[in-house]
């Protein structure tokens, strides 16, 4: 009987970690069940286990996760030259996936507000947009020569009359003028 | 849907940083549990964890995927703890709360269903860790591994680089080495 | 090559592609190729009513112009490369010469002159937007006048 103890005792972490065969595992819990000293130790061996998980699980709880990953991303960007700390800013390494993508997105919309004609470019002659022309320079060559916009699309007409010298009436409004051509 | 550990691993190999923050994220309370065990010290054992997780950013791109990922990091852990408490050869006191702190603290505050089994229990977890750092590195790294992760002796055997028979015989002799210190208490 | 299959590199790169397009468009527009010229011919007149439906995104311009009608007589379409010389014919003997001259702040330059016969009517100088257009109008043509919509667009 004390030499199976001694052998019980000695397998007895390795029975309760579950790392026996199954018929040495069966022996042993035939022997525990009926050995009081072997019981009392296996207990003692999982209130020894059960503790140290407890107390380290603990300890464990009390640690929040930005911390600590502040701590591993600080060394990870101390370490890296400064063209990767660099590289790795760009790509939003810390950054989650889903956000990193709004990047580019917001990048389009930006460019799509400033240029918009450049985006959309289905405008033909006869578009209303608005214009902003400028005429920097104008000579009629002796003719009457009208420079006006259109309020609405902004769009410059200039417009060829008679020369009033030539003319008894005259005209600002281009669909009263006669024209001399 | 959440990834495997290895397709964050892959993906950290590609250079996406963040999926390491995940890696992070699973395991850091338990890499943490890990040094903590071995060091019994609370802010070298937040300090090397870090370190722990740094190191297996550095050589990710090593990891070829023939072990768990946990096993690597693990065993990075573990060595790097090992090694700083051979370098440090301090003894740690500042984790451990002295027993007049203990006293103290309870004054005043609410007791458990029964005091007598939380004292009990509080004094049993000063007594585990006086135990414990008594132990060499390695059978304080087994003995640590197997309490918390529930890793196989296999697992153990892996991250520690030796054999399942080694992780056996270290585990025996750390939990009689408890046994005889903590007896009464157990 | 990883760098290249990683979805945040793959981001980056996007971005500053995008970046760069959007930086460049102008001058990539004008180093690259010349203008579409695009003249429409409209005649405008009061001897009848009538508002030429290929006009109707027109109308808010041409309704500045009093007239009882717009007809579309002809539309014109040249490509021409930077201060190069477009000749259009315009109906009545005319000639409408364009010669874009620069690109700059998303407008078109265009030196514009129009003749008769070897008789020059206008010369100006227009800038006008990308795309854009501007109106022309006065020579009589059939009872009525011409209008030319002269507008831009870089290739």
């Amino acid at each position: 009987m004390k030499t199976d103890c001694k052998t019980v005792k000695n397998s007895l972490g390795a029975w309760l970690d579950g790392e026996l065969s199954a018929s040495e595992t069966e022996r042993i819990r035939m022997h525990v069940e009926g050995c009081p000293s072997c019981s009392g130790e296996k207990e003692q061996w999982e209130r020894l286990q059960v503790s140290l998980r407890g107390v380290l699980e603990g300890e464990a709880s009390g640690v929040a996760f930005e911390p600590f990953w502040d701590g591993v991303s600080r060394r990870i960007f101390a370490e890296r030259p400064w063209y990767a700390r660099l590289w790795d800013w760009a790509g939003l390494a810390f950054v989650p996936q889903r956000l990193a993508w709004a990047i580019p997105l917001v990048i389009v919309a930006l460019l799509a507000m400033f240029s918009l004609d450049q985006f959309f470019a289905g405008w033909h002659w006869g578009s209303n947009r608005g214009n902003g022309s400028a005429v920097d320079s104008i000579d009629g060559h002796g003719f009457n020569v009208a420079v006006f916009r259109e309020s609405k699309t902004k769009t410059t007409v200039i417009w060829l009359f008679e020369n009033q010298e030539d003319e008894d009436e005259s005209s600002g409004e281009p669909a009263s003028a006669e024209s001399s051509f | 849907m959440e990834l495997s550990d290895w397709e964050l691993v892959q993906r950290c190999q590609e250079g996406d940083a963040a999926a390491f923050q995940g890696l992070v994220a699973r395991y850091y309370r338990k890499v943490f549990m890990v040094v903590l065990g071995i060091l019994n010290h609370r802010e070298d054992a937040m300090e090397v964890a870090q370190e722990a997780f740094f190191r297996a950013y550095r050589n990710i791109k090593g990891f070829k995927g023939g072990s768990a990922f946990y096993t690597w990091l693990y065993r990075i852990a573990v060595n790097l703890s090992i090694d700083f408490q051979r370098r440090q050869k301090r003894t740690p006191t500042e984790f451990r709360e002295t027993m007049d702190e203990l006293i103290d603290k309870r004054e005043g505050a609410e007791f458990a269903k029964d005091p007598y089994v939380d004292f009990q229990g509080k004094e049993l977890e000063q007594r585990l860790f006086a135990a414990i750092n008594e132990l060499t590195p390695d059978h304080k790294a087994v003995i640590v591994m197997r309490a918390i992760e529930g890793l196989s002796y296999k697992d153990i055997g892996r991250i520690l680089g030796c054999s399942e028979g080694t992780v056996m015989s270290r585990l025996h002799y750390a939990r009689k080495k408890l046994q005889e210190k903590l007896g009464p208490y157990l | 090559m990883n760098l290249l299959v990683s979805p945040r590199r793959l981001n980056l790169l996007f971005s500053l592609w995008l970046v760069f397009w959007g930086g460049s468009l102008e001058a990539a527009e004008k180093a690259q190729q010349g203008v579409q010229l695009n003249i429409g011919t409209i005649l405008a007149s009061n001897e009848s009513d009538g508002f030429d439906s290929k006009l109707s995104k027109m109308k808010n311009q041409l309704e500045v112009i009093k007239y009882r009608s717009y007809h579309l007589v002809k539309e014109e379409n040249q490509k021409v490369p930077w201060n190069g010389n477009a000749v259009f014919e315009i109906p009545g003997g005319r000639t409408l010469m364009v010669m874009p001259q620069e690109y700059r702040n998303n407008r078109v330059s265009l030196k514009v002159r129009l003749q008769e016969g070897e008789k020059p009517l206008l010369d100006t100088t227009v800038r006008i937007r990308n795309r854009g257009n501007f109106l022309l109008g006065g020579p009589a043509h059939e009872g009525g006048v011409l209008i030319l919509s002269i507008s831009a667009t870089t290739q």
